[in-house]
C-alpha cells in the first residue's frame, strides 16, 4: 500500500495555537545543572512542521545563538551539562504521523511524538516499533530516543532505534535541510546520517523526521524470573539460555533476580516457558503471571530511569567483564555513604549503574573510579544523571574514545560554531 | 606520479614481496566483478597489519595519492576499480581470525577473511555469522563492511551493520581509530555505523568485531511455482502480513528458472511463471507451525505445486540453485549485468512489468531473481557484447535502477553506489543531501585520497554537472519536503 492508497493511515494535529514565535516564553533553564546563567533564561520555540523548524535554526544562526533540541525533556541531563542555551527548541509539535505503509512493514513519523503514541497508532495494524516502551507518562520521544541512543532490554532481539530507521530528515545546525537513506527497509545508498544523529545528545543537530521499519506484533511473551543474587551465576544462566534453542528476546539482572523474556505465538511462547526450566542455572526459574510480568519490567525500568538525588551511569562492556566490574563497584562504594544497584543486560554487555545515599563527593568518587574500570575493561560510560553537586567533583565523561578526532571534525563540519548543545561533549569536543 | 623513490619508500614500509609493480600483475586488478570498468592501478601494495596499512595509507596521504581498498574484488558496483595513478591496497594476505569468544559470541576478524570462513570456525559452537551474500564463498568480511552487504536472510535477520559491533580502521591520514565497542551502545555518535556502508571512502577497516549467532533448531524450506508473476506477488505479500517474519523469501522469474536449471538442476520446474523459496528458521514448533500457515498461503494464492525440502541435502541444493542464478545466467547469455534496485514490497508487480516493458523496448532480455521479502530486485539484463549491445544494456540497467526510485524505493539495496550509480545519486538525493553527504565524507578524509569518484557523482566522471534537481517522488506526492 502506498501512501496514498485508501487504508493508508494518515494522520494530522489538529491546529495548535501555541506561538511559535522564538521570543515566546521565558521558561525555567532546561537542567538543573545545565549551566544557563541565572536571569537570561532560555527563550523557546515550538515548530509545527519541518520548514519552521528549518526556519527556527537559521534564524537562530543569524542571531549566533546557542540551541538545545527538547522532545520531553525527559533525558536532557545525559552528557555533560550545557552552557549556556540561547534557545531551546521543542519538538512537540513536531508530532505527525506522516505515512504508514502496513505492507510494507514502514511508518512515516516527525520525530517529536512520542513512542507511546507511535505504539497506539501501529497496534491495531498488528504491529509495532520493538523498542520497549517507556513505560511512564512522560512521553519520551522518538527524537530524543534516537538522539540518547537509548534502548530497552529487548535490544537484545531486536537491536535499538538506529537499527530500525530507515530513513530521516535532519536539520542542521545553520538549518539547512538533508534527507538520508529512504522509505524502504533494505536500502544502502549513501551514507547514512541518521548514525550521527544516535548517541549524539543533541550535538549534532535536529532530527526532524523518521522513516521506520516496524515488525509484527508479537502474539504472546512469556517472562521467567529466578532468584540470582550473584554476578557470575547471572553470567553463567544467561549463556546457558543464549546456547539453548529457546530464542529469549530479553535477559536482565538487577543483582536479585534474572528475568527473562520470551515470544512468539501463544502456544510457543509459553512452550519456551515450560521449557526454560530445564536449562543449567534456571531450574527455579517460574513463569510470571501477566500482571506480575508487566510490573517486574516496570519496575525495571524504573530503576534504569533513576530518581532525584541518584546518579545513573550506562556503562558498555562485553559481557563477559559483569562479575568483574559487579566486584569493582563493590570496593568503591565501600566505606562511603553510597549504595550501588545493577541493572545489566547480561547477555549483551550493557550495565545501568545507580548510586543513592551518600554525599555528591561520594557519588563522585565512586563515579570516577568506577568508570576508570570500565575503561580499562575496554568499555565506555555514559553519566545519565546526577546527584546534584556532582558535576562539580567529576568530569562528565571519562577518557576521550581514539576516535576523537574523527568526532572533532564532524562537529567542525555540522556543527562550526558549535552551537548545537556546546559543552555537551566536553572536554572531548 | 608513484617514482622511484616513493616506491623505495612502499617496498621499505612493507617489504618489497609486498609491493606489485609488474604491469602483468597490476592488470590484475584493473576491476571487480563489475568487468565495464578497468583502470590499471599504479602501484598494488599487500599489507600484513595494521600497522602495514597505515604505513601503506601514510604515504599515500603525503604524497596525495588516491587509494583503494581491495578485498575479493566481487563488489558489483565498480566500488573497487583503480584510480588512475592510484595505489591498490589489497587485503588478500590479511586472512586471520585473531579473536574467537564462543561464550561472548564475538569474533575478531582480519578484514581479509571471506564471510563464509566465519561461519566455518563458529560451527562447531552451535554459532553462525548471519549475513549471507550470494558471493560469501569469496567475498571478504571488509568488503561487506565497506558495503554494508546483504542476502537472502537480510529480511529476519538484517545486514552486516546489525553484525559487526567494532571496527578498526585506518584513517585516510594513516592514523588508527576504533570505532564502536564491545557493547551494542558505546558513548556519542555511532561512527562505527557511519563508517559500515561508506563503499571504501572514509578509511580502510583492517579489524573487524562481529556478533555471532546460534544456529536455529529447525530450518524449514519450500519452493512454491506460480502461474504468474503477480500472484507470486500476491502470496509474498500474504506471508509478509500475517505476523511470519520469514528467514527468507526469493523469487525468481521464468527465465532466472530456466538458467538456473541450466547450470545447477536444482530441481525448479521449468514451466512455472515464477518461483518463490521460502525459508522459515527458529524453535522447532514454532516452525513447523508457522510453515503450515505458509504453505496454506501459498495454496490459496494459486500455487500450481508445492516442494518442501525433506532433508539437508535437498535444502542445499534449492539454494544452490537460488544462489547460483547470477553466475548460472552466463550459461543462456555471453554477457550480463546484476542491477541492484529497492522498490516499496507493495509496488513488486508493477516494478516487474514495467522492467518487462523497458526490457521489450530495448529489445533485450532481463532475467529476475530477487529478494522478494524486502523489494529488492536483482533484474539481469542479458545482452551480447560482441553484438554491440553493452551500451543499450548499460542504459536499461541504469533506467531500472532510476524507475526503482520513482516508485519510492532505492538506487541499491545491498550492491553498493560504487563507480556504477554514482551518477544516478541526484535521482534520489538532491543538491543539498549530497553536498551533506560530502560534508560527512570531507571530515574523514579532507584530502578526498580514499577511494574518489565513488558512491558521489562527480562533474568529470558523470559528464555533467552534478544536482540534476528532480523532485523525490514522495516530494511530489506531498509526503516528503525538501526546502
Ligand atoms: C525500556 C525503557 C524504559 C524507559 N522508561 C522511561 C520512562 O518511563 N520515562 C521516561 O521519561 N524515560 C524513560 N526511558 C528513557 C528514555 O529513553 C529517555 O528518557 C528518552 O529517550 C528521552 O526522550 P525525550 O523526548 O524526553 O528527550 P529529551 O530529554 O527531550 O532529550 C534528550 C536528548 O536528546 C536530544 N534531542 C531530543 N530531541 C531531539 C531531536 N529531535 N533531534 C536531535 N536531538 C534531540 C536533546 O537535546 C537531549 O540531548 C526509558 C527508556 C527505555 C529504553
Ligand atoms: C555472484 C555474486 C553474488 C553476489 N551476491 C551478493 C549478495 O547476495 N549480497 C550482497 O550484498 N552482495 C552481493 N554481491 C556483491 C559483493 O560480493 C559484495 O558487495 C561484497 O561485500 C564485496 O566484497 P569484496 O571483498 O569482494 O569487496 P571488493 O569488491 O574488493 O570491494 C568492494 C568495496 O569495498 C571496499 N573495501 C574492500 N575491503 C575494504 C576494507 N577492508 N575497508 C574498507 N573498504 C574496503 C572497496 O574499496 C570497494 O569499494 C555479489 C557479488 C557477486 C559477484
Amino acid at each position: 500500500m502506498t501512501e496514498e492508497s485508501p487504508g493508508t493511515l494518515r494522520e494530522t494535529t489538529p491546529p495548535t495555537d501555541t506561538s511559535t514565535d522564538a521570543e515566546s516564553a521565558q521558561v525555567p533553564p532546561p537542567a538543573d545543572e545545565s549551566g544557563t546563567r541565572a536571569g537570561e533564561g532560555p527563550s523557546r520555540v515550538r515548530p509545527s512542521g519541518l520548514a519552521e523548524a528549518a526556519d527556527a535554526l537559521a534564524t537562530a544562526a543569524g542571531e549566533r545563538r546557542t540551541v538545545l533540541f527538547e522532545g520531553a525533556g525527559t533525558a536532557l541531563n545525559w552528557g555533560a551539562p550545557v552552557a549556556g542555551t540561547g534557545l531551546v527548541l521543542e519538538t512537540s509539535g513536531l508530532d505527525r504521523l506522516i505515512s504508514h505503509a502496513p505492507e510494507d512493514w514502514t511508518v512515516g513519523v516527525e520525530a517529536g511524538m512520542p513512542l507511546t503514541r507511535l505504539q497506539e497508532l501501529l497496534a491495531p495494524a498488528g504491529q509495532w516499533l520493538p523498542v520497549d516502551p517507556p513505560t511512564g507518562s512522560r512521553g519520551a520521544t522518538l527524537g530524543g530516543l534516537l538522539a540518547c541512543g537509548d534502548a530497552g532490554p529487548r535490544r537484545l532481539k531486536y537491536g535499538g532505534l538506529a537499527d530500525l530507521v530507515i530513513g530521516a530528515t535532519l536539520v542542521l545546525a545553520d538549518g539547512t535541510v538533508a534527507r538520508t537513506g529512504g522509505d524502504v527497509i533494505k536500502n544502502v545508498a549513501g551514507y547514512d546520517l541518521v548514525k550521527l544523529i544516535a548517541g549524539s545528545l543533541g550535538a549534532f543537530g535536529l532530527v526532524a523526521r523518521l522513516n521506520l521499519r516496524v515488525h509484527p506484533l508479537p502474539a504472546a511473551t512469556t517472562t521467567l524470573a529466578v532468584a540470582v543474587d550473584d554476578a557470575d551465576r547471572a553470567l553463567s544462566a544467561a549463556r546457558a539460555v543464549m546456547r539453548s534453542p529457546l530464542e529469549p528476546v530479553a535477559i536482565e539482572w538487577d543483582g536479585q533476580q534474572l528475568l527473562i523474556r520470551f515470544q512468539g505465538t501463544e502456544e510457543s511462547a509459553a512452550a519456551r516457558g515450560r521449557l526454560a526450566p530445564e536449562v543449567p542455572g534456571l531450574e527455579d526459574a517460574r513463569v510470571l503471571d501477566a500482571e506480575a510480568e508487566r510490573a517486574a519490567w516496570e519496575r525495571l525500568s524504573g530503576l534504569v530511569r533513576g530518581e532525584d538525588g541518584e546518579t545513573v551511569l550506562r556503562a558498555g562492556t562485553h559481557p563477559a567483564r559483569l562479575p568483574a566490574l559487579t566486584r569493582r563497584l563493590r570496593e568503591v562504594t565501600e566505606g562511603t555513604g553510597v549504595e550501588a544497584a545493577v541493572v545489566s543486560g547480561v547477555a549483551q554487555g550493557l550495565h545501568t549503574v545507580v548510586l543513592r545515599g551518600g554525599e555528591a563527593s561520594e557519588h563522585a568518587a565512586c563515579l570516577t573510579a568506577w568508570r576508570e574500570a570500565v575503561h580499562e575493561a575496554g568499555g565506555s560510560v555514559t553519566l545519565r544523571r546526577r546527584r546534584h553537586g556532582v558535576d562539580a567533583a567529576a568530569a562528565s565523561w571519562g577518557p576521550a574514545p581514539p576516535a576523537v578526532s574523527v568526532l572533532r571534525s564532524l562537529k567542525r563540519q555540522f556543527d562550526p560554531d558549535d552551537r548545537c548543545a556546546p559543552g555537551r561533549f566536553a572536554p572531548w569536543f | 606520479m608513484i617514482d622511484t623513490a616513493l616506491r623505495r619508500e612502499f617496498e621499505a614500509a612493507l617489504g618489497a614481496d609486498s609491493v606489485l609493480t609488474d604491469p602483468l600483475q597490476l592488470r590484475t586488478y584493473e576491476c571487480d566483478g563489475l568487468t565495464g570498468f578497468r583502470e590499471v592501478p599504479a602501484l598494488v601494495v599487500l599489507p600484513r597489519s595494521t600497522e602495514e596499512v597505515a604505513a601503506a595509507v601514510s604515504l599515500c596521504a603525503k604524497a596525495g595519492l588516491p587509494f583503494v581498498a581491495r578485498g575479493a574484488g566481487t563488489g558489483l558496483s565498480g566500488g573497487a576499480v583503480p584510480v588512475a595513478q592510484g595505489v591498490v591496497i589489497s587485503l588478500a594476505r590479511m586472512r586471520q581470525v585473531l579473536d574467537f569468544d564462543p561464550d561472548d559470541r564475538r569474533m575478531v576478524l582480519q578484514p581479509g577473511v571471506t564471510n563464509a570462513e566465519i561461519s566455518r570456525v563458529a560451527a562447531p559452537h552451535g554459532l553462525y555469522y548471519a549475513p549471507d551474500p550470494s558471493s560469501q564463498v569469496v567475498c571478504t568480511i571488509g568488503g561487506n563492511v565497506a558495503e554494508n552487504s546483504g542476502g537472502a536472510h537480510c529480511v529476519k535477520y538484517g545486514f552486516t551493520v546489525h553484525h559487526v559491533t567494532a571496527l578498526r580502521v585506518v584513517l585516510p591520514d594513516g592514523s588508527v581509530a576504533e570505532l564502536g565497542g564491545d557493547a551494542p551502545e558505546s558513548a556519542g555518535p555511532d561512527l562505527r555505523g557511519l563508517f559500515i556502508g561508506s563503499e571504501g571512502t572514509l578509511g580502510i577497516a583492517t579489524e573487524i568485531t562481529v556478533r555471532l549467532l546460534r544456529t536455529p533448531e529447525s530450518v524449514r524450506t519450500l519452493v512454491a511455482d506460480f502461474p504468474t508473476v503477480e500472484a507470486a506477488g500476491e502470496a509474498v505479500s500474504g506471508i509478509m502480513a500475517s505476523g511470519i517474519v520469514p528467514a527468507a523469501v526469493e523469487m525468481l522469474d521464468a527465465l532466472a528458472i530456466e538458467a538456473c536449471e541450466a547450470a545447477v538442476n536444482a530441481g525448479y520446474s521449468l514451466d512455472a511463471t515464477a518461483a518463490l523459496v521460502v525459508e522459515l528458521d527458529g524453535m522447532e514448533h514454532e516452525c513447523d507451525e508457522q510453515f503450515e500457515k505458509v504453505v496454506a498461503l501459498c495454496h490459496e494464492k494459486g500455487t500450481t505445486n508445492v516442494r518442501i525440502a525433506d532433508t539437508a541435502e535437498e535444502r542445499a541444493l534449492i539454494w544452490k540453485g537460488r544462489k547460483a542464478a547470477f553466475a548460472a545466467v552466463g550459461r543462456i547469455s555471453p554477457d550480463y549485468f546484476v542491477q541492484d534496485g529497492v522498490v516499496p514490497r507493495t509496488r513488486l508487480s508493477e516494478a516487474l512489468s514495467r522492467i518487462a516493458a523497458m526490457s521489450g523496448a530495448e529489445g533485450l532480455r532481463v532475467a529476475n531473481v530477487f529478494h522478494a521479502g524486502d523489494g529488492n530486485l536483482h533484474p539481469l539484463v542479458l545482452f551480447d557484447e560482441q553484438a554491440g549491445e553493452a551500451e543499450r544494456a548499460e542504459k536499461l540497467a541504469a533506467e531500472i535502477a532510476e524507475m526503482c526510485v520513482e516508485l519510492g524505493g532505492s538506487l541499491s539495496g545491498e550492491h553498493g553506489i560504487g563507480l556504477d550509480k554514482a551518477c544516478s545519486m541526484p535521482e534520489m538525493f538532491g543538491e543539498t543531501d549530497l553536498a551533506v553527504m560530502r560534508q560527512l565524507r570531507a571530515a574523514f578524509d579532507p584530502e578526498g585520497i580514499a577511494n574518489p569518484g565513488k558512491v558521489l557523482p562527480t562533474p568529470r566522471l558523470c559528464g555533467e554537472a552534478p544536482g540534476r534537481y528532480r523532485p523525490h517522488p514522495l516530494e511530489a506526492a506531498g509526503v516528503i519536503e525538501r526546502l
